[in-house]
C-alpha cells in the first residue's frame, strides 16, 4: 500500500518530465500503429475471403456428381442457413445453322446468395439480377457471338426454345477460374423439365449457402459424413489455395508490414525508457541513501511503469480501432463495406504486444536502477555504466521479434527482419565506434566547429552509439517499406505483365498450327506459344513396374493412377532452372528426360535412374540428367516432365498452346473456335484478375501502413534525438556562458548531427537492400528482385539531412535562451 | 520576474561600479539576488529594468549572440558545482575557451594553466576520476587560461570542505594577482570575501551596505 501511494505521488510528480512522456507517447503509438496495421491486415485477409466467397456465390456450399440428398437442404434450413440450387453441366445450343457447346449453370431463384449477378439488357445497359426467369436464358459475350445472337432473340437448349432475357456479364460460379466455353444461365426448373439433369447427364449438383459462421460450422459437420460419393465441400478459403502463392506473398507483405511498424514502435519506447532511466539515477540514489530498500524501490519503478502503460495500452487501443475505422472510411473498394463490428482481437494482440516490448525493453535499465550504489548521492559514476545497458536490448529486441513472430505466425518473415536488422544494428554501431575513434584522432588538427561537434560526439559515447544504432534501425524499417515494399510489389506485378498469356488452346493438331498461328495474328493476339504434348502413362521406374504401395506420398497413387502429361523442348523453358545435372546436350545419344524436383521426391527418384513412359502403343525409356525447379503461378505452361526432341518427338502428341489478346477482343476467337471445332479454347482472365486484385489491395494495405509507420519513424527519431537533449542542452548552455558563438555552436551541432545522420542513413540503405534481397528470394519467391539503389541512398541522404535539421532546430532555442536560467536548471 | 504569485523583483535599485583590477565580494543571505546580480554583471542575463554596462558596453543593447562575443573575449567563470563538461579530460575542459577563440596553441596553454594549479599528472582525467577540490581546480584554470579582464565566481568554494575550499580561495586570489584581473566574487564565505577589496551586501535584492 505504502508502495503503491509513492508509485502514485512519484507519477504524479514526473508526469511534469518529457521523459515520462515520451514513453507513455511512444506505447500510445506502439499500440496505435500496430493495432491499426493488424486490424487493417486482418481486414484485407477478410476481404480477399469474402471475395473469395463472392466468387463461389455463398459462404459454403456442396457439390456432387449425383443429385444431393433432400436432408441436406433441410437440415441447412433447420439451422437457419439461406439455401440455394444449382447444376453445371455442358450442353450444345442452337440457333439457325449454327451450334455451339456451352457451360450451363442453372440455378434458382435463390441465386446468387453472395456476391452479384450482371446482366446485361438489349439496350446495353447493366442491372443486377436474382436467378433467371423460366422460359428464359442469359448468354455471355462468347456464346452471343458464337451464335450470332442477340438479346430479345430465341436459342433453343436442351429440345427447349428459350428467350435471351440478357447478357451475362458476370456471374459467381462456384468458384470456377477458368473458362472452357462461352456460358450461359439457365432457370433449374427449366434445366429439370427438360431432362437435363436426370441420370446419366454430365450435371454437377451444387446446393450453395449463406448465413452465420457457427451456423455454416454445424451444417458443415453435419454435411460431410454424408456426401454422396465423388461429393465436395466447397469453402471460400479452398478456392484460394488455387491463389495460394499469390495469398502467402500478400500475407508475407502484411506481416512484415506489421512487425516493422511494431519494432519501430518498440524501439521508441526503448529510447524513452533508457532516457527516463537515466532521469531517475539520482532520485533512486536519493531514495537508496535515505534507506529504501532494493525491493521496494523496484517495486515503486514497477508500478510506476504499470500505472502510465495501461491506460496508454488502453488509449493505444482506442487509436488503433478509430484509425482503422477512418482508414476503412476512407479506402472504398480496399476492404468490404459489411457492416461487421471492427475485430477486436487484433487490437488486443497489439496491446498485448505492447505491453510486452515496453516490459522488455524498459525493465532492463529501470531494473538496473535499483542496482545504483546510495554512493552515487555523492558522486555520479552512473555515466560511466550507461553502456553497459545497452547490450540488454538486445534481449528484449529479440523477445520482441519473437513474440510478434509467434503473433504473425511467420518466423521466416520475423528471422529474417531479425537477421537484417541485427546486421544493421552491428553495422551502425560498429561505423559510429570507427567514427568516434576516428574523431579522437582527427580532433586536433580540424576546424573549431568540426571538432567541437565530433568531441560532442565521442563526449557521449555510450549514447552516440545507441543514437546511431537506433536511428539506424528506424531508417531501415521506414526505408523497408517505403523503398524497397513497393520495389517488391512492383516486381511481383511484373510478373504479370500486361501482356501475360490469358487464353489457352488444348488438343491442336499438327497439321493446324500453321493456320492457327496465322488466324490468331489476324485477331491481334501475340505472345503465341505451343509446345508439343503427348499423353501416357509412367510404365517402369529404373526398369521395373512402379506400385502405388512402394511410395510413402499419397500423390504417388494419383499420378500412377492418372494420364501424364509430357512435353520436350530444346532450350529451359522460362519460370524453369536446373537445379540438379545438366540440361539436354544437343544430340543425346540415349533418351533424356528432365523432372520437376518435387515430382522425383514423390517418386524418390535420383539423377541417372531411368523411366519408361508408355503413349499410345508406343514406349520410351529415359534417362534422368536434370531436376528443375518449376515456377508453377508464373502462367507460363509447365510441364512435371520434359523429354529431349531429339527421341521424343516420335511420340504421337497433339500441341497445347498460349497467347494472350485484349480482354475486350474475346469474341474474335469465335470465328477461331468455329473454323477448329476439335480445339478447346480455356480462358483465364478472371484467375488473372483475382491476382491482380490482390496485389492491388496488397499494395493499398501496405499503403496505409506506411503511413501509420511514418509516424512510428518520426517518434524514433525525436526519442533518439531528444534521448542526449538535456546533456546538449546544459553542454551549449556552459559553451554559451565561455563565450562559443551562435556560429560555432550551429555549426558544431550540424557536424554532430549530420555524421550521426550519414552513418545511421547509409548502413539503413545497406540493411534495406539486403532484408529487400533476402525476402525476395526466401519469402516472395522472386526471381531477379533488384533492390532500388539509387532511391534508397537518395533517402538515406534526405534522412541524413533531415537529422541534421532537426539536431539543429532543437539548439535554436538554446541559442536564444539566457545561459543562465539553464546553468541553474542544472 | 512573472511568476504563478505575480510579480517578484529579485534586484531593485542596485547601483554598483566596479572598476578595472579591482577585487569585489558580493555576500547576502540565500535568495538574496546575489547569483542573479553575478549573471547580469556578466552578461549571462538581461535585467527587465535598468542598465549593465561591462568594459563599457551596454549589456541590454546587445543581443545573446552580442554578448557571448563579449564573455569570450573578457570573461572567465567559475562556479559553486564546478561545470565541468562529463566527457572532457581535465586538459579537454581547459581547452574549451580558447579553443572557441580559435587558438592554435589550446593544448600546450591548457598544460600550462593546468600545471599552474598542480593538475599537470590528471590532465588525462574525467570529471568523475577527480575529487570535488581538483575538479574546481580545473576549473579555475579554465576561467584564467584565455587572460580574462574579469572573473565571475559563484561560490567557488561552497561545495568544497574548509581546507580544500581555503587551498582553492588561495589559488583563486594568486591567480588574480599574478594575471592583474577584475574579481568579482559571490560568497557567503565571510573569510573569503574579506579578501577583497571591497563586499557589498544584498539584502532582499537591495544593496544594504558597502565596506
Amino acid at each position: 500500500m505504502n508502495t503503491l501511494r509513492l508509485a502514485l505521488r512519484t507519477l504524479r510528480r514526473e508526469w511534469r518530465l518529457p521523459e515520462l512522456r515520451t514513453l507513455a507517447l511512444a506505447l500510445v503509438l506502439a499500440v496505435a500503429a500496430l493495432g491499426a496495421v493488424a486490424t487493417l491486415a486482418a481486414r484485407v485477409e477478410r476481404a480477399l475471403l469474402d471475395s473469395a466467397a463472392e466468387l463461389i456465390g455463398g459462404d459454403l456450399g456442396v457439390s456432387a456428381r449425383a443429385p444431393l440428398p433432400a436432408e441436406l437442404a433441410a437440415q441447412a434450413r433447420t439451422l437457419g442457413l439461406e439455401v440455394g440450387a444449382a447444376a453445371s453441366f455442358p450442353s450444345v445450343a442452337f440457333a439457325g445453322d449454327r451450334s455451339q457447346l456451352l457451360d450451363v449453370q442453372a440455378v434458382d431463384d435463390a441465386y446468387p446468395l453472395r456476391g452479384t449477378l450482371q446482366l446485361g439488357g438489349a439496350d446495353g445497359r447493366g442491372y443486377a439480377g436474382h436467378g433467371i426467369a423460366a422460359g428464359s436464358v442469359a448468354l455471355d459475350h462468347r456464346a452471343l457471338v458464337a451464335l450470332g445472337l442477340r438479346v430479345g432473340e430465341r436459342v433453343q437448349l436442351g429440345g427447349r426454345d428459350l428467350a435471351i432475357a440478357a447478357e451475362l456479364v458476370r456471374q459467381p460460379d462456384g468458384g470456377e477460374l477458368f473458362a472452357l466455353a462461352p456460358r450461359v444461365l439457365m432457370n433449374l426448373g427449366d434445366a429439370e423439365a427438360a431432362g437435363l439433369l436426370g441420370v446419366g447427364s454430365r450435371a454437377r449438383h451444387r446446393l450453395m449457402l449463406a448465413g452465420a459462421p457457427a451456423a455454416l460450422a454445424a451444417f458443415q459437420r453435419y454435411a460431410e459424413p454424408r456426401l454422396p460419393a465423388g461429393g465436395e465441400i466447397l469453402t471460400p478459403a479452398k478456392t484460394q489455395e488455387r491463389l495460394s502463392a499469390a495469398f502467402d506473398r500478400g500475407e508475407a507483405f502484411l506481416r512484415l508490414a506489421a512487425l516493422l511498424a511494431a519494432l519501430l514502435a518498440g524501439v521508441a519506447i526503448a529510447l524513452a525508457a533508457q532516457r527516463y532511466a537515466r532521469r531517475k539515477t539520482d532520485e533512486v540514489a536519493l531514495l537508496r541513501a535515505l534507506g529504501a530498500p532494493r525491493r521496494q524501490v523496484l517495486a515503486t519503478l514497477a508500478l510506476i511503469l504499470t500505472l502510465i502503460a495501461l491506460p496508454a495500452a488502453a488509449l493505444g487501443g482506442a487509436l488503433a480501432l478509430g484509425l482503422a475505422e477512418g482508414v476503412f472510411a476512407l479506402a472504398h473498394g480496399l476492404f468490404p463495406q459489411t457492416q461487421a463490428a471492427l475485430p477486436l482481437a487484433p487490437v488486443l494482440a497489439a496491446a498485448g504486444a505492447g505491453l510486452a516490448v515496453l516490459a522488455g525493453f524498459a525493465f532492463p535499465p529501470l531494473a538496473r536502477l535499483a542496482e545504483v550504489p546510495p554512493v552515487a548521492v555523492f558522486r555520479r559514476t552512473q555515466d560511466r555504466r550507461v553502456r553497459r545497458f545497452d547490450v540488454l536490448y538486445l534481449v528484449p529486441l529479440l523477445v520482441a521479434v519473437l513474440l510478434i513472430a509467434a503473433e504473425s505466425g511467420s518466423l521466416r518473415v520475423a528471422g529474417i527482419l531479425a537477421g537484417s536488422l541485427g546486421g544493421v544494428a552491428l553495422a551502425a554501431g560498429t561505423l559510429a565506434a570507427l567514427l568516434l575513434a576516428l574523431a579522437r584522432r582527427l580532433a586536433p588538427g580540424a576546424h573549431p566547429a568540426l571538432r567541437l561537434g565530433l568531441s560532442s560526439l565521442a563526449r557521449r559515447r555510450g549514447l552516440t552509439l545507441v543514437q546511431a544504432t537506433a536511428i539506424a534501425l528506424g531508417l531501415t524499417a521506414l526505408l523497408l517499406l517505403a523503398v524497397v515494399a513497393p520495389a517488391l510489389l512492383d516486381g511481383w506485378r511484373r510478373e504479370l505483365p500486361a501482356d501475360t498469356p490469358n487464353w489457352f488452346v488444348l488438343n491442336l493438331q499438327d497439321d493446324q498450327r500453321e493456320a492457327l498461328g496465322a488466324e490468331l495474328a489476324h485477331v491481334g493476339a501475340d505472345q503465341l506459344n505451343m509446345l508439343p504434348l503427348a499423353v501416357g502413362k509412367l510404365a517402369a521406374i529404373n526398369g521395373r513396374a512402379p506400385r502405388a504401395e512402394d511410395f510413402a506420398d499419397p500423390r504417388a497413387k494419383e499420378w500412377l493412377d492418372n494420364q501424364l502429361r509430357l512435353s520436350w523442348s530444346a532450350a529451359l523453358p522460362q519460370a524453369n532452372h536446373v537445379a540438379a545435372g545438366r540440361w539436354f546436350a544437343p544430340q543425346p545419344t540415349e533418351a533424356e528426360v528432365s523432372v520437376d524436383r518435387g515430382w522425383a521426391q514423390t517418386f524418390g527418384l535420383k539423377l541417372g535412374d531411368t523411366l519408361t513412359f508408355a503413349v499410345g502403343d508406343r514406349a520410351l525409356t529415359a534417362r534422368i540428367t536434370s531436376l528443375r525447379g518449376v515456377d508453377w503461378s508464373s502462367f507460363r505452361v509447365n510441364f512435371f516432365l520434359l523429354l529431349d526432341p531429339a527421341h521424343a518427338a516420335e511420340l504421337p502428341h497433339t500441341w497445347i498452346a498460349s497467347f494472350h489478346l485484349d480482354k475486350g477482343r474475346g469474341d474474335a476467337l469465335a470465328a477461331v473456335a468455329r473454323a477448329h471445332p476439335n480445339l478447346t479454347l480455356i480462358d483465364v482472365n478472371a484467375l488473372l484478375d483475382r491476382i491482380r486484385d490482390i496485389i492491388g489491395r496488397v499494395t493499398g494495405a501496405v499503403r496505409w501502413v506506411l503511413g501509420f509507420s511514418l509516424l512510428a519513424g518520426a517518434l524514433v527519431l525525436a526519442a533518439a534525438l531528444s534521448a542526449s537533449a538535456r546533456e546538449r542542452r546544459h553542454e551549449a548552455a556552459l559553451l554559451r556562458t565561455l563565450g562559443a558563438r551562435g556560429r560555432q555552436l550551429t555549426a558544431a551541432v550540424a557536424a554532430e548531427f549530420a555524421a550521426l545522420g550519414l552513418i545511421a542513413g547509409l548502413t539503413a540503405a545497406g540493411g534495406a537492400a539486403g532484408a529487400g534481397l533476402w525476402f525476395a528470394a526466401r519469402v516472395l519467391k522472386l526471381d531477379g528482385f533488384v533492390p532500388p539503389l539509387a532511391p534508397l541512398i537518395g533517402a538515406a541522404l534526405a534522412a541524413a539531412v533531415a537529422v541534421t535539421l532537426l539536431g539543429l532546430a532543437g539548439t535554436r532555442r538554446v541559442l536564444r535562451t539566457p545561459p543562465l536560467a539553464v546553468l541553474r536548471r542544472g | 520576474m512573472i511568476g504563478p504569485g505575480g510579480r517578484l523583483d529579485i534586484l531593485e535599485g542596485v547601483d554598483l561600479d566596479v572598476g578595472d583590477g579591482e577585487s569585489i565580494a558580493i555576500v547576502g543571505a540565500s535568495g538574496s539576488g546575489k547569483t542573479t546580480l553575478l549573471g547580469l554583471l556578466a552578461g549571462l542575463d538581461v535585467p527587465s529594468a535598468g542598465s549593465v554596462e561591462l568594459d563599457g558596453h551596454a549589456l541590454e543593447a546587445l543581443d545573446e549572440e552580442g554578448r557571448a562575443d563579449l564573455r569570450r573575449r573578457l570573461v572567465g567563470f567559475v562556479f559553486q558545482s564546478f561545470h565541468l563538461l562529463p566527457a572532457l579530460t581535465a586538459e579537454e575542459n581547459v581547452m574549451l575557451p580558447l579553443e572557441l577563440d580559435g587558438a592554435d596553441d589550446a593544448r600546450e596553454r591548457a598544460r600550462a594553466a593546468l600545471a599552474s594549479v598542480g593538475l599537470d599528472a590528471r590532465r588525462g582525467h574525467y570529471p568523475y576520476q577527480l575529487s570535488g577540490g581538483e575538479q574546481q581546480r580545473v576549473a579555475l584554470a579554465r576561467a584564467f587560461v584565455h587572460r580574462p579582464r574579469v572573473l565571475f565566481a559563484d561560490e567557488p568554494t561552497g561545495n568544497l570542505d574548509q581546507r580544500t575550499g581555503r587551498a582553492v580561495g588561495d589559488l583563486l586570489f594568486e591567480l588574480n594577482h599574478a594575471h592583474g584581473t577584475t574579481l568579482v566574487l559571490v560568497t557567503h564565505d565571510l573569510k573569503l570575501a574579506e579578501r577583497c577589496g571591497r563586499v557589498i551586501e544584498l539584502e532582499g535584492g537591495r544593496l544594504k551596505a558597502a565596506a
